[in-house]
């Protein structure tokens, strides 16, 4: 008798346990939860950490075609763009804080007020040279000088092997660059 | 009950304004439509049949005002404009004949009209995949409409360059 009255009460017990799991124990309140968890998820992933897939090789080698990558779009709100930093820049003019679809993946080698020049292929910053670790390929590019504004950056990929007309680079403003690499 | 009375009044107010805002869209929402259908009728599949063709370029064309102005300048290639609607339809004709396919979208896109609601800027993304080709092609660009005959029409196109 007892073994028979066992296996039905077990199998309630079990199914009890994981219908507190998966709903808890008061589903209302875990509804609640996670309508709110999907809703800052939602927030998170589109306005502050844009998850984004690198679509080309300008950024090589230390940002492969087609890796994963976030902007995250936190830093800068507590500090400016610094040298070095990978950031996404946006192409048309922001509206609000709306992110964008497509970015470019840039790094920053020139600051608000400085004059940055390509001579043979090396970056000078008023006239000196630049240390540039993550740069593995030389090139032979040559440009004149650019002055930057008081709220415009000098943006240039990793990548320079192509001709400097193939490449997508030079100065942008401020409020173009959303954020930084997060990778 | 009381909160079953709330929440059935909330949705016929958030259905009553969505049908108002689908029934009087603003020019703001109907110039992004219009560039949306731009960017369908620039696009094109692999294998389309001359009628097909003519059919798109016309389509195309019709989205422009009869002097429309077009000047494209996209870095490593040749600056490239166009001065009326029959250009851009032949050159919608010669791009078919080229390449194999076309898929174009505008992701991003920024519409300011003037006061007077007679014109209007767009600022935008285009993003574009040809047929065969394993890049794809993104470029700023700003469209100019006018309203002319209650309509909307793109009277300049015109690239940007991003980082100058």
């Amino acid at each position: 008798m007892m073994e028979s009255n066992s296996g039905p009460q077990e199998a309630g017990r079990c199914g009890s346990r994981l219908r507190i799991l998966a709903i808890g124990r008061n589903p209302k309140r875990t509804l609640v939860r996670a309508v709110v968890l999907a809703m800052a998820c939602v927030a998170f992933f589109k306005l502050a950490l844009l998850p984004v897939r690198v679509d080309g090789i300008s950024m090589m080698p230390a940002y492969a075609d087609h890796s994963f990558n976030f902007i995250n779009r936190l830093p800068y709100l507590c500090h400016e763009p610094r040298r070095g930093d990978v950031v996404g820049v946006r192409l048309n003019p922001p509206v609000g804080w709306s992110p964008p679809h497509i970015m470019f993946l840039k790094r920053v080698v020139g600051l608000p007020g400085e004059g940055v020049s390509f001579v043979k292929g090396r970056v000078r910053v008023n006239g000196r040279l630049l240390d540039e670790p993550y740069e593995k390929w030389p090139c032979d590019w040559n440009t004149a000088p650019v002055t930057l504004g008081p709220r415009e950056y000098f943006v240039v990929g990793d990548n320079r092997t192509m001709p400097k007309e193939q490449h997508t680079f030079g100065k942008t403003d401020r409020s173009r660059i959303v954020g930084k690499a997060l990778l | 009950m009381k909160w079953t009375r709330l929440l059935l009044f909330a949705t016929f107010a958030a259905l009553g304004v969505w049908a108002w805002v689908a029934l009087h869209p603003s020019p703001e929402e109907i110039i992004r439509k219009q560039l949306q259908g731009v960017a369908r009728a620039v696009s094109f599949g692999p294998g389309e049949g001359y009628l097909a063709k003519l059919a798109g370029a016309e389509r195309l064309a019709d989205f422009f005002s009869t002097n429309v102005e077009v000047r494209l300048d996209v870095p490593g290639r040749q600056e490239h404009t166009l001065a009326s609607r029959e250009e851009i339809q032949q050159e919608a004709l010669a791009a078919r004949a080229a390449a194999g396919s076309l898929s174009v979208t505008f992701p991003d896109v920024a519409v300011v009209v003037d006061a007077g609601g007679a014109s209007a800027v767009a600022d935008l993304t285009l993003q574009a995949k040809v047929g065969g080709q394993p890049d794809l092609i993104v470029q700023e660009m700003k469209f100019t409409l006018r309203k002319i005959n209650s309509q909307w029409l793109i009277v300049k196109v015109e690239t940007l360059r991003t980082l100058s």
